[in-house]
Order: C-alpha cells, then structure tokens, then sequence
C-alpha cells in the first residue's frame, strides 16, 4: 500500500503498516544458525523440560532416566523425549515467535530466554511439522502445515486433544516436507552429518549426559568425553609443591554462581614432539583450550583464541606447546537472562561485564600453566613424572576436593570471590644448566650414521645426534 | 637402503588386478586416452608395468620424494609413458592441476596419519569428474593393542569418527570398516551433497602380506551421472558401491601343483570352500574352519592370483 496518496498538492499521511511478515521469521530466523545448532536448541527445550519436571530425584544423578531419541533420514527429522512435557500454561510462550514479557515464571535454572528454539529448528528442517505432547493430564498436539506458513495473514496455530498415546509425559516433534538441503544432509550425507552432531552433543552436553541424561542420534548412545585436570594428592616431599589446578569461585550480587578452575590434561610436550607436530600434524582436533558452561551447557568448547584470553594481557598466543592446557568456567544462575551467552545458546557474549571480569581470572589462572610449559619444556621428562603422578579430575570431582583446599578471598579486586592458587614445581636451577643442541641433516646421512652406531638405519635422529655428541664429548675429556 | 619386495605379495598383487578391472571399465564412460595415471611406484614401478601391459595408451606419473629411489626407479622404467617426478606427495598434490585430464591416482601409504585424510581431501575437490582415486592404508589391529594407542587414535582422527563411542577395534575386518567409514565422512565433508560432484565407491578390500591394509577405490562424478555410471560398473568383480563392508583378499598358500589341480575344478557349482577341501581331501590351514574359508579366497581370485616362480637369470 502506498504510503503516501497525493490530494491535489497537499500530501496525505497514512499509518505504516509494521505488522511482522511470517515469511522473513521462517527464512531469516533461520539463516543465522547451523543446522546442529538448532537441534541442539530442541535438546535444550528437553533439558529445560527435566529441571521442571518433579521426577528428578537423584541428586548426583539429575538426569537420570531421562532422555532423548533423535532420528533422522531423507524424509523426516523427529526427536522424542521423556523431559516432562510443555505444560499448557507454557503453551504461548512455546509456540509464539519471541517471548512476551507477561509469561508465566519459568523453573529455576532453564535457559529458553529468546522464545524461539524450537520453532527456529522447526522452520529450519521443513514445512510440515506435528508437535505433541503429554504433561501431566494436559496432552495436546500443535500441527504447522505449509499452507500455514504461506498465508501471511493468519498467525493463529490450531492446537488438538493428542491423537497420539504416550506412554510417560514427554514431547515429540516431527518434522516432514524437508527443504531440499535439510533432506540431502539427513541422506546422502548422512555419515558425516551425524558423525558432527554426535560430536557437537558429546561436547556441548558432556556434563548434561555425565549426569544422567541420555541422547540417541540414530540409535547410537552418545557417550560424552567432559575435560579432566591433573590433580595431585602427593605431596612430593613438600605439599604446597605439586600439579594441581588453579581455581576460582564467586556468586555476583544478583545471584550468578561462577566456578572457574584451568590446569593440565596430560604431561606437557617435549621441544621434539612441538618440532614433530609442525612437520606432521598429528591431530584432526585438540582438546586444550577453555570450555565455558552456562547452566550445564557448554557454549564454547575449547576455545583458544582471544575470546578466552589467550594471546592478550600477557597470556602468550595459543601454541601447540600449551596443548596439555585446559580450562573450564561454569556459570550458573536460575535465571537464564543474566548468564553472559548469546541469542543462539551456542556463544559467549564476550563484551559482558561479568565475562569481562570472570576473563581476568581465566588469564590469571591460564599464566600459570603457560609459565611452568615455558620453564619445565626443556625437561620435559622431569615434568612428566611430575604431572602423571596426579589423578585426571573431572569438574564435579574438582569441586569435591576444592572443598579441602587452602582458598584465600580476594576482596580487593574486581570479581570478589575465593581463590586457590596451585604452588607448581619450580626448575631448581631458573636458568636451565642444559642447552639445547639442533642442526639439520640429510635423512640419508642420519640412517646411515645410525646404522653405524645401532646397526639399525631407524634410530630417532635425536639419538643419533645425542650419541654423536656423547661419543665427542669423551673424546674431548680424555 | 632396504625396500620390501612390494611384487612378492601375493594379497596386494590381487588388489592390484583388481584396480586394473575398474580402469578396464573406464573406456565404458570416456576414452582411456584422456587420462593420465599417478601413483607412487616406488623403485620397482610394478604397478606401472602392470598398467603398460594393458593401458598402453595411458600417461602415467611415479610420485617420488627420495632422490635414490628416483634413480633407482628410473632404472626400473618400464616404458617412455611413464614420468618420474621428484616430489613429496603431499606438496605435488597441492600443485597438481589436471587442466581439464581425467585423472587416475592411487595414493598407496604404508602408515596411517593425518596426512593421509589430508591428501584425499586435498585431491577430492581438484580432480575433474569421472576421475578415479584409490587409497590405500594401513590397518593393522597390533598397533592399538594398548590404551594409550587407542586414545591417541580417536584424538588424532577425531573429526572423521562415526560416532562418540567409537575405538579402533582389535578386529581387522572391523578396524578396516571403521577405516572405510572415516573415508566416507572425509569425502562427504569435502563433496556434500549440494556439491554436483560425488566420491562414490567402487571396490574396498583389506588384506595383509605381513602388516594389515586396508583399500578403497572410487569415482568422482557428476551426481547425477551416478547410476548411468554404475551401470557400466555393473560386471565389476567384488564390486562395492554402496559404502559396504570391505571384503577380505586372504588368498592361502598353495603349490603349482595344487592350484593346477584345483583349477580345474572352478569355477565351483555349490559351496567352493566344503567342495574345493573334499576335492583336495586335505586342509590347508590350522582347522577345518578356517581352510574352507582359505579354499573360498582361492575360488573367488584364483583368477587374479599370480604365480611366483622360481627362476635362476
């Protein structure tokens, strides 16, 4: 409609017409996520479903008994849970585009904020979708049809009495009428989209499945690798001297509980495996690096780039020598609008005040891991017995014995909250009484040289050099 | 400088012919002139000569890094087809460039890294459609015996895992399957399906002469050429185009003596394995079992299976 009618010279101005176009949600919305980010957004709505579902008894366990299947092929996507339900007093805010701000308060800890997970999932797979679900003695079903999504002008869904018996209350979602590139990854290229899904849940919910939660893509488990820190009991002669993690933990005045705790997975590399991972790279992916939680969901998952500090304020750049270096930061808050994660769950807000601050004590804790690689690399040996004389942790198992730890309150500085800072072994000597030694020679020169020192034309050429050098040295001493 | 006698293994001299029926096929989409052949031929060239003696039209490329080896495999030249090139595998395979040339490249590793998913997702995207590409790599169960193995497995080659679950097994046949999977993800990752070119497969064996192999042999082509394609593949022996399980080449160890007498006999009406022990009357391997299994391998490739016969120059 134009806006503008002409009478005569004189210009007539009409009301706008701004009522939101249907079409721009379901193409747009959809645009700005992966296609596993959205199913992860679905698994999200199962998880929020648990923390209001009263079954949840097991403490250790939370999510024990619950679970999620999700299928996938050519035709359809469908993912069906037992998390309790969309109860009916949710039913709005579950199906309409955004969240109103007079919606019913929700269960503490749920992270569904924005209102529009699912139906962005939904619009991102197809045209045809049948939502039912069971909570209690409400048991409904939502159909969105393509001719729904054509007509600009109706916005109302019909909602039915449940066709479908379910056995315990839950939700599934079918979704057919696949848009050609949706069914093509469900199918032709379904080992590889499945292989990145599982991984993508493996990574995202390695602390939700380590509590009990389960997820089947295709009928496979998913089994979750969550990161474990080097955490050492002995006292090594002296008990403030060993490998444990650097932890910190505050609660923010309006009620955001953080836990913060960086240290090493494995032994640190020696200086030849950092020169053999340059020639030939020895790894498709690398676990080192920060995995950030919010609410039990993991929205960054080892991360080493300047997000997570690394290469700022002092901290060196991320180098595959600091590949032993891991960390985690957990937030948790029961409500989800004050956890500093973006729109799709799946990100960090890194100009937060919270994570501005929070990212200070990730650097602070992070430069005392790259310090004691850059002083032990040289003896990597010495290090290793020292790192492999401690238990691998997970996050849970940490926060148990941080309980018996010397923390100390740091009231001064910005976050406030408690912190322990590991005493790491120290080189006797600071300035290393050993030098390094390298050189480049020819492959056929080094078989040959050892084959005439080892009979055996394989030896690693640094022990071929090393033995050079120790055969000279006694020359040299006589 | 020690080199493993490659043309002494019976196993991979079967793979070999079994590559030579896919490019025999080839004449059947396009003519075998328009390609050009790269392998990594070692100081021997035995696959070259192989490839002389039926494709002599074809061009041919030995990729070889070692300077001795080059010369030692410039005495071994088979024919004025082939061209030797000093190079890295790896950096020839950055610099390749078909112009156009249907190619034919077997990238014949004898370890298994990074590097190897690497090269094949390098080549994947360069090659011109109704190129062929063969992998062969290594599968060998003993070397993931220990738990530190098997972590550092799944951590290196994490991005092409099928699933979170998954270990490299202690079984070959499964730890070759495993191999065959990764392989498919790798071609998916680089050629999904909204590209026009698809890797499909052809054939896929694992076999071991002494360490466990694992083999895959596919085509590059326009998606939707696909089935025009496979019908001219239709008579491939132990053909594979649908991502199955690989089948084993575990040929048994037989006298001339025998394998005339058994020839005689095949092809086999009924069971090879029960029918081919009743005829010899003996077995040929530790039990009964596992010499009918033997006596299968042979009735399916004794066609394929060379002689080595001793001779004195």
């Amino acid at each position: 409609m134009s806006v503008l009618h002409k009478v005569g010279r004189q210009v007539k101005y009409e009301p706008v017409e701004a009522s939101p176009v249907k079409s721009f949600f379901v193409s747009m919305l959809t645009r700005d996520i992966k296609l596993e980010e959205a199913i992860l957004d679905l698994l999200d709505n199962c998880v929020d479903g648990i923390l209001r579902s009263p079954k949840r008894k097991n403490q250790e366990k939370p999510f024990a008994g619950f679970k999620a299947d999700i299928v996938f092929n050519k035709d359809l996507f469908m993912i069906t849970d037992n998390c309790g339900g969309i109860p009916w007093n949710l039913h709005e805010y579950a199906f309409r585009m955004g969240r109103s701000s007079d919606r019913p308060e929700d269960a503490p800890g749920t992270v569904g904020v924005y209102g529009i997970g699912m139906k962005r999932a939904i619009f991102k797979m197809g045209k045809d979708c049948l939502i039912s679900t069971r909570n209690g003695t409400d048991r409904y079903e939502v159909e969105i049809k393509p001719e729904w999504i054509a007509d600009e002008t109706n916005w109302k869904i019909p909602v039915n009495a449940a066709r479908k018996t379910m056995g315990e209350d839950g939700t599934e979602i079918v979704i057919g009428d696949l848009y050609a590139g949706i069914s093509s990854r469900f199918g032709e290229d379904v080992k590889a989209f499945k292989a990145e899904l599982e991984r993508m849940v493996a990574t995202h919910y390695a602390f939700i499945i380590d509590k009990g939660f389960t997820v089947r893509i295709n009928g496979d488990i998913v089994k979750q690798y969550p990161t474990r820190l080097v955490f050492s009991k002995q006292s090594q002669g002296k008990e403030a001297h060993a490998i444990r993690p650097f932890i910190f933990k505050a609660t923010t005045e309006d009620g955001v509980e953080i836990f913060v705790t960086v240290g090493f997975t494995r032994p640190i590399p020696s200086l030849d495996e950092i020169e053999n991972e340059q020639d030939e790279r020895q790894y498709s992916s690398i676990d080192a690096g920060w995995t950030i939680i919010c609410n039990d969901r993991a929205v960054v998952y080892c991360d080493r780039s300047e997000l997570t500090g690394w290469g700022e304020a002092g901290v060196p750049r991320y180098h595959n020598q600091f590949i032993a270096i891991s960390g985690i930061v957990e937030f948790k808050s029961d409500d989800a609008s004050k956890l500093p994660t973006t729109t799709t769950k799946r990100g960090i807000d890194a100009s937060s005040p919270l994570y501005l601050q929070i990212k200070n004590k990730m650097r602070e804790g992070m430069r005392l891991f790259t310090d004691y690689t850059n002083k032990w690399k040289t003896r990597a040996d010495e290090s290793k017995k020292q790192i492999s004389a401690g238990k691998l942790l997970s996050l849970d198992e940490i926060k148990v014995e941080a309980e018996s730890l010397p923390f100390a309150a740091t009231k001064r500085t910005i976050p406030q909250g408690d912190q322990y800072r590991p005493e790491l072994p120290m080189p006797k000597q600071l300035e290393p009484h050993n030098r390094r030694i390298s050189f480049i020679k020819g492959v056929d020169e080094i078989k040959c040289v050892s084959k005439y020192l080892f009979d055996d034309d394989e030896k690693e050429p640094s022990i071929v050099g090393e033995k050079c050098f120790d055969l000279i040295l006694r020359e040299a001493r006589k | 400088m020690k080199q493993p006698p490659y043309h002494m293994r019976q196993n991979k001299a079967v793979d070999r012919l079994m590559f030579i029926e896919v490019i025999k096929r080839l004449d059947k989409i396009g003519s075998l002139s328009e390609y050009t052949y790269y392998g990594l031929g070692g100081p021997y060239l035995e696959e070259f000569r192989l490839l002389y003696e039926f494709f002599p039209d074809i061009e041919m490329v030995s990729i070889e890094k070692n300077a001795e080896i080059v010369k030692r495999a410039d005495f071994h030249m088979p024919c004025g087809k082939l061209r030797l090139e000093y190079a890295d595998s790896r950096d020839f395979l950055i610099h390749y460039d078909p112009k156009d040339k249907k190619s034919i490249f077997w990238l014949d590793y004898t370890n298994l890294s990074m590097h190897t998913f690497e090269d094949f997702q390098t080549l994947l995207p360069k090659v011109t459609a109704n190129s062929i590409i063969k992998l062969t790599l290594r599968a060998e169960p003993r070397d993931y015996k220990n738990e530190d193995d098997r972590i550092s497995f799944r951590r290196k080659f994490e991005a092409f895992m099928p699933d979170s679950i998954v270990y490299p097994p202690v079984e070959f046949e499964k730890l070759a399957a495993l191999l065959q999977e990764m392989l498919q993800i790798a071609s998916q990752q680089i050629l999904p399906a909204i590209n026009e070119l698809v890797f499909q497969p052809m054939a896929s064996f694992y076999y071991t002469d002494g360490d466990g192999m694992f083999t895959l042999t596919g085509i590059v082509c326009e998606r939707n050429q696909w089935d025009n394609i496979r019908n001219h593949f239709g008579d491939l022996p132990f053909s594979n185009f649908n991502w199955n399980k690989p089948k084993s080449i575990d040929l048994p160890y037989l006298s001339t003596k025998e394998r005339l007498y058994l020839e005689r006999h095949l092809p086999f009406n009924g069971d090879p394995g029960e029918g081919l022990l009743n005829i010899l009357g003996y077995s040929i391997d530790e039990d009964r079992s596992k010499s009918i299994a033997k006596f299968r391998q042979y009735a399916d490739f004794h066609r394929y299976f060379p002689y080595f016969i001793k001779a004195i120059p």
